[in-house]
């Protein structure tokens, strides 16, 4: 017998590893009409692995101070070999994870996979969705540039519109009446330990409500049947399927690499791209550029503050929509999926994306 | 060229193969950044001389000063006679002190004695303390 | 206004490149709201390098920017509107250098006998970056013809062109991440004495010493094509490990296709 086969006999006699190996990878069957944007699962966990990587990476030469903090970036793309390449990586790849982020969340609204039993999933991701919006907040703020100091003060202004106690949030959000070192040092907790933390954990439980109700069957295709636990819970099973290890991985495996590509090809040919000539001046808390804006994924949010004649209101807006999405499988219970048969959903599905869409441009023009 | 085609389990062992090259391929092309980024680089101050002021070093005593990154001495015996010694001592790394009062090094860790140029008086030290050139200037001392 | 205070300014000037926007002082507040005359300086000003910079009124008028009852005092530094032979001296607390070489050229001597001033050339509320245009047949022959300010321009535009082109380029390095710093700094040195080169309007002097200029600013060019060739590099061995990862998605989904087709 080979050394391998005895010390796999020898771990497997322990720990039942060839059980727990068959039952996730080999023995684990897919929906035979599994279609691509199901390995946008697979996608988002190597984008964040390698954010936690170049994160720390960058943690080695990064100083969470006012006075310094600028300049170690400057060293960190300048003189620390091949810095430029982690810290593009780290920059570029947070907008691609937002990215893939919002076509993840648009795939499962159309194939309405947030429907029962999934709601906990659902909920799980929404969370997730704004950890990863808050990570990118309080990642901005740290490279301690003139677009990081004053994105941060639009941002935190906003919470100054809920009534009442909307001064104060401000005030706890920024550690003090202005954005100041007080704040770098707790966004830099947040977006070092705090947060990754946090995701770990929603992650593993997301993961898990995953694997626990079993792969949802897209609702397309002649032969689609709707499928629902009666009564008692049960893992959604597809016998004639296809297994996930090595058939479903080479497409999540393909799909990762171009994800990467992208990735790559942006940081070596664009990497101004998702950094404004802001982005390049250390900060002065005297001076406010022109045209400041955030960034682009929460520039609907910024229009629509300045739309709405009142903060509260506009405030209110964004917080109802925000909790419709958080609770929609509640309020859209039928049990249809396909999307043919969806037609209002559809149609507010589509034309919710144009509106935002919209906004965000008006928001990056006006 | 086959007459028939290749069956997908043979093509899928021919592919396998190559992706796994390329696996390789890249996995190096990763690691190699992170390795540089990570690995140590030569200090700015290794290789070069420093310079002590003269009127730094008391005549009979001895100035610690960073020379190629860890600490040195240099003392001046007799005037106008100068000597550098790396102050770490070959034991196991403490930092020797000078004695003015018995014209020798103790290192507080295991009581090793050095001579004045560097020799092993007695203790554990296995090595002599390497010394530096030393040329002196009209009011500074330059060693390296 | 002090010497003191005005070489401080000065310095800033050198120091901080990064766009400044000059609060609004009363100079400003009073000023800006009147037509005619004793408005028009303040639409001109927004217009100049000095306002980029946040170079105002009171920097090179006196007075106490923040009051409007002391906005005009002598007391408090307020010089007014220099007279034609006072302008010199009145740009000159900033721009000592070109000051030093104007008084003793040809044009220095002439002033207060019809030779130009700093306003002459480059105005005085709408300053803006010096260049070559500025000695042009319209502007020079108010004097005297343009056959020696062409010379001189053809020997100062060469070595400008080169500043200017190694301008450009350092902005565009600086916004792919690159710290310019250093490099800015020089080239903003270089320029200055370039530009104060000038101002003795001798043509050989200026073309002794474009050879010196010539040669400082080929290092700098060195050093920039040095970081250009690294620029080059990445892209090229970053464009080989883009492909390879787009042959390498190809593979994986063509074995996934080949699974498919067993079933």
């Amino acid at each position: 017998m080979s050394w391998r086969k005895r010390i796999y006999d020898w771990v497997d006699l322990r720990l039942g590893v060839q059980d727990l190996l068959e039952q996730n990878l080999t023995k684990y069957l897919l929906p035979r009409n599994i279609n691509a944007w199901y390995t946008l699962g697979a996608v988002l966990i190597t984008l964040f692995v390698l954010q936690f990587a170049t994160g720390i990476l960058l943690l080695i030469h990064y100083v969470p101070d006012q006075a310094e903090a600028f300049e170690s970036v400057t060293r960190i793309m300048n003189d620390v070999p091949y810095g430029w390449l982690i810290r593009y990586l780290h920059v570029v790849g947070s907008n691609l994870i937002v990215i893939a982020l919002l076509l993840h969340m648009f795939s499962v609204l159309f194939m309405k996979s947030y429907y029962r039993p999934r709601e906990v999933t659902w909920l799980s991701g929404f969370i997730l969705f704004n950890l990863a919006l808050a990570l990118c907040l309080t990642g901005y703020l740290l490279p301690w540039s003139q677009l990081s100091f004053w994105a941060t003060t639009v941002a935190t202004d906003a919470a100054g519109a809920i009534p009442v106690i909307g001064d104060a949030v401000v005030r706890f959000l920024r550690g003090g009446p202005m954005v100041g070192d007080v704040t770098l040092g707790r966004f830099f907790a947040l977006h070092v330990m705090g947060l990754p933390l946090l995701l770990g954990l929603v992650v593993g439980l997301h993961l898990f409500c995953v694997r626990r109700a079993g792969i949802s069957r897209p609702p397309f295709g002649p032969d689609y049947e709707p499928w629902e636990p009666r009564g008692s819970f049960r893992h959604q099973e597809h016998p004639d399927g296809i297994p996930f290890f090595p058939n479903y991985t080479a497409k999540d495996l393909g799909m990762i690499c171009f994800f990467l590509a992208a990735l790559l090809a942006v940081v070596i040919y664009a990497p101004w791209l998702f950094l404004p000539p802001d982005s390049l001046e250390p900060a002065d808390p005297f001076v406010t550029p022109e045209h400041i804006k955030p960034e682009w994924y929460f520039l609907w949010a910024y229009q629509t503050l300045k739309i709405f004649p009142s903060k509260v209101l506009g405030l209110g807006v964004q917080g109802a929509l925000m909790t419709f999405l958080a609770l929609l499988p509640f309020l859209d219970r039928g049990p249809e999926r396909r999307p043919a048969q969806r037609p209002l959903f559809v149609t507010c599905f589509v034309l919710g994306i144009l509106i935002i869409v919209g906004i965000s441009i008006w928001g990056h023009y006006s | 060229m086959e007459n028939q085609p290749v069956s997908p389990s043979r093509r899928r062992f021919f592919l396998t193969w190559i992706l796994g090259g390329l696996g390789v391929v890249l996995a190096a092309a990763a690691g190699w950044p992170v390795w540089r980024y990570l690995a140590p680089r030569k200090g700015a101050g290794e290789g070069e001389k420093v310079t002590v002021p003269r009127k730094q070093v008391p005549l009979g005593g001895a100035h610690f000063f960073t020379f190629r990154g860890h600490p040195a001495v240099v003392l001046q015996e007799k005037a106008g006679e100068f000597n550098a010694l790396t102050a770490v001592c070959t034991h196991l790394g403490c930092i020797v002190k000078w004695q003015t009062d018995k014209g020798e090094f103790l290192c507080p860790c295991h009581g090793g004695r050095f001579s004045a140029e560097g020799k092993v008086l007695g203790g554990p030290p296995p090595k002599p303390l390497e010394s530096y050139p030393v040329s002196v200037q009209a009011d500074s001392i330059v060693i390296g | 206004m002090s010497l003191a205070k005005s070489f401080l300014f000065c310095l800033l000037i050198l120091a901080a490149p990064a766009v400044l926007f000059a609060q609004d002082t009363v100079c400003i507040q009073c000023h800006g709201a009147q037509s005619g005359r004793l408005g028009e300086p303040v639409k001109l000003w927004r217009g100049s390098i000095h306002a980029a910079n946040g170079i105002s009124c009171h920097d090179c008028h006196g007075g106490d920017p923040t009051d409007f009852g002391n906005a005009m005092n002598p007391a408090k530094g307020f010089l007014g509107a220099p007279e034609n032979d006072a302008i010199p001296d009145f740009c000159g607390r900033c721009h000592v250098g070109v000051k030093e070489d104007y008084l003793q050229s040809a044009h220095g001597q002439a002033l207060g006998h019809g030779g130009p001033q700093c306003v002459t050339c480059h105005g005085n509320h709408r300053v803006v970056a010096a260049s070559p245009d500025l000695i042009n047949p319209r502007d020079c022959t108010r004097c005297h013809t343009y056959g020696r300010a062409e010379e001189i321009k053809s020997a100062v535009v060469a070595t400008d062109s080169m500043i200017s082109g190694l301008e450009k380029d350092l902005t565009r390095l600086h916004r792919l991440g690159i710290d310019t710093k250093e490099l800015k700094g020089k080239i903003f040195s270089l320029r200055n004495e370039f530009h104060r080169l000038f101002h003795s309007v001798e043509v050989e002097k200026v073309r002794r010493q474009t050879a010196g200029f010539q040669k400082r600013l080929g290092k700098i060019r060195g050093s920039i094509s040095t970081i250009e060739d690294r620029l080059a590099r990445r892209k090229l061995l970053g464009g080989i490990a883009v492909a390879l990862l787009v042959f390498g998605g190809a593979l994986a989904l063509l074995i996934y296709k080949s699974y498919r087709e067993e079933e």
